[in-house]
């Protein structure tokens, strides 16, 4: 594995992530040797994420998608198989120095408790904390309230610094925590559903962010989503998942076709092309249609 | 809404997501309020220590023994002046260990509850939710019906108590825990089982023992400063400093569990060892100061809250605001409750409830604070 990563290291960048042969099971944490059987949740996964693409994961509920961005930002321990973050194995690596590099954004940020979006940014700070015995509170330094200030304004939530989180709208709150990660001055950007429950003026932000940290700050983006017209207009690469095997990886042109859709998901679909970008568009077909279709099948 | 042209959306004028130049002249004027921060900190810190001082100093003028004003002044600063020794014994000796006890006491529930809520990601969490009081409460009630109050120097049933309250965290613990983990909801539900079995073989005991150690036990669980010794003074205090100087250092990790764990966790928090930690401390201070006050309720829900709708919900600050203004309640509440119907006293639990109640509804509803659960 050493000698595949540094000859890729060789030609161009090292890959921001390399998964080799992860698996991965809620419950028991290790409990080696008892592979294949049906409750693994993600099941030998191999693939790398290049440095500077977007990279999507698709797939039906149950794939394993989610569990797949947890993996790579580190909140579940797989049992088997190894991660590496820029060439550094995982496991390895102290969580503090994988969330100065990792920005995990959940799909929404519930809290009972009046924080402001001020407050809310500030934790961003959290992996580049001052430590020592008399650092108690933990206050962030100049420089720090200077990056702070920057992710507010890039992520256009400086005038709602002092409002209180929860009584934004869900929109407002997801350019909160992208302000949060990028305070985090990351490398690698995970997305988890970024469209879910959002209209459409704010699936065009997600659009915006997209262009801001990908085009403008340069990061690695990985993006989870159920919107597969969304992976395919915005994504560079994408992993279509199923029962947490990797089923095919590619363009969204390679990926997004009938044959593969319809073995995944287990419907009917339609794809043709976006109007503007050409890319593949997928559709449901008329249910009249479809149970037609059904019927004369037998 | 359809996009003007390009593979990628373009970014349009009034975008919220606006692309903003990275340069050092971006972060003009950054400085004040980050500075600002700390000064506010410093400020409302400053006052509320200020406010505590005043406080104790107020309470110490009243009490059963009225005194005159000179004579107060007099004793409080130690001058050498008439009828010095009875005033300054009054002072110094019966009332000033009792508002000591009662800062300690307050500002231990309330940091508790300030941190335990965080904890929790619940906000009607208080020190109680982890059953630690029922069982010190438990322990309590064993050595009064075992007549074991004299035991090691008068100290018995604080002893018994927090002997009781330890064996309930470890019994809660154990029923949570699961893989070095806290689940929240566990947590809860362990502390809710816990509680009820100790109340369960509390009313047991309670039912058997005679009807002298029954009225003793029943006002040790409404919860009183009484007269503290000062090896328990000591104690109390050491532990209520020291667990306030722990969770101090936990605020911003307190801070992050509260908007969510996992996102907690993907920022660089030890959520287990931090869960770990504080859950142990506050159910140990919590365990002290049930052991030697009995079951103080209110404090350890409503402080927090009040400082939050006054000062935000940061930890850094929420912390050591709660801890003053749980102190200065209690410390008041003590006084009203030895003096309304002195030389007899009410139970300070009452005055607790009766006074901060108000104050909280009034509050929820002028702040519109929100309060979802």
């Amino acid at each position: 594995m050493s000698a595949g990563s540094s000859e890729r290291a060789g030609a161009a960048a090292v890959p921001a992530y390399e998964v080799r042969r992860l698996s991965f099971r809620y419950g028991d944490r290790r409990r080696p040797g008892s592979g294949g059987s049906p409750d693994w949740v993600l099941n030998g996964l191999d693939f790398s994420i290049r440095q500077g693409e977007i990279f999507g994961v698709i797939g039906p509920n149950g794939s394993g998608k989610s569990s797949l961005l947890k993996a790579l930002a580190g909140l579940v321990e797989p049992q088997e198989g190894a991660i590496r973050l820029f060439g550094a194995p995982f496991d390895a690596t102290p969580r503090d120095t994988i969330a100065r590099q990792v920005a995990y954004m959940p799909q929404d940020l519930s809290c009972d408790f009046p924080f402001s979006v001020l407050d809310t940014v500030l934790m961003g700070r959290f992996p580049y904390r001052q430590r020592g015995m008399w650092s108690v509170l933990g206050w962030e330094r100049e420089t720090d309230r200077a990056v702070v200030e920057r992710a507010m304004a890039q992520a256009g939530v400086t005038q709602l610094a002092t409002c209180e989180v929860g009584r934004l709208s869900a929109g407002e709150r997801q350019r909160v925590l992208l302000a949060r990660a990028l305070a985090q001055e990351p490398r690698v950007l995970l997305l988890d559903e970024p469209t879910a429950h959002l209209d459409l003026q704010h699936q065009l932000d997600v659009g915006r962010i997209l262009k801001l940290v990908h085009g403008t700050l340069g990061m690695t983006v990985v993006l989870v989503s159920h919107d597969i017209n969304l992976a395919s207009q915005y994504c560079d690469r994408i992993l279509l998942m199923k029962g947490g095997r990797r089923l095919c990886l590619g363009s969204p042109t390679t990926v997004i076709i009938r044959s593969n859709l319809q073995e995944v998901y287990g419907c009917e679909v339609l794809i043709d092309a976006h109007p503007e970008t050409g890319l593949p568009r997928v559709s449901l077909p008329r249910q009249d249609r479809v149970q037609a279709g059904a019927l004369s099948q037998f | 809404m359809i996009l003007p042209q390009a593979s990628v959306p373009v970014r349009e004028p009034e975008s919220p997501v606006a692309a903003v130049p990275v340069t050092d002249k971006a972060h003009e004027g950054v400085h004040a309020w980050g500075g600002l921060r700390v000064r506010r900190w410093r400020v409302v810190i400053g006052l509320l220590a200020l406010a505590t001082c005043g406080v104790a100093v107020i309470c110490l003028r009243f009490g059963a023994q009225p005194l005159t004003l000179s004579e107060f002044w007099s004793a409080l600063f130690w001058m050498p002046a008439a009828k010095e020794d009875v005033a300054r014994v009054i002072i110094w000796e019966i009332r000033f260990p009792r508002i000591l006890m009662g800062l300690f006491v307050g500002a231990s529930l309330a940091v508790t509850g300030a941190a335990l809520q965080a904890l929790v990601r619940n906000p009607l969490a208080d020190p109680y939710v982890l059953g630690v009081s029922s069982g010190a409460a438990l322990g309590a009630t064993t050595g009064l019906a075992f007549g074991l109050g004299s035991l090691a120097g008068g100290i018995g049933v604080p002893l018994c108590a927090f002997v009781g309250g330890a064996c309930a965290m470890t019994l809660v613990y154990g029923i949570a825990a699961s893989q070095g983990r806290l689940p929240v909801q566990t947590l809860l539900l362990a502390g809710v089982i816990v509680n009820a079995l100790c109340s369960a073989l509390m009313m047991f005991a309670n039912s058997i023992v005679n009807p002298a150690s029954l009225y003793r036990v029943v006002l040790w669980l409404m919860g009183t400063l009484g007269a503290p010794s000062v090896p328990v003074l000591i104690g109390l205090g050491a532990c209520a400093v020291g667990a306030t100087l722990f969770l101090l250092r936990q605020s911003q990790p307190l801070n992050l569990i509260a908007v969510g764990e996992e996102a907690a966790a993907s920022l660089g928090v030890e959520t287990r060892r931090v869960q770990r930690t504080v859950f142990f401390v506050s159910a140990f201070l919590t365990g002290a100061v049930v052991s030697v006050s009995g079951m103080i309720g209110f404090v350890g829900m409503v402080v927090p809250h009040v400082v939050r709708i006054l000062f935000g919900a940061d930890h850094r600050v929420l912390l050591p605001a709660s801890a003053l203004g749980g102190g200065m309640l209690l410390m008041a509440a003590d006084t009203i409750a030895r003096t309304v119907v002195s030389p007899e006293e009410i139970p300070v639990g009452v005055i607790t409830a009766l006074v901060g109640g108000p104050f909280f509804i009034y509050l929820l509803m002028t702040r519109k604070y929100r309060f979802i659960v």
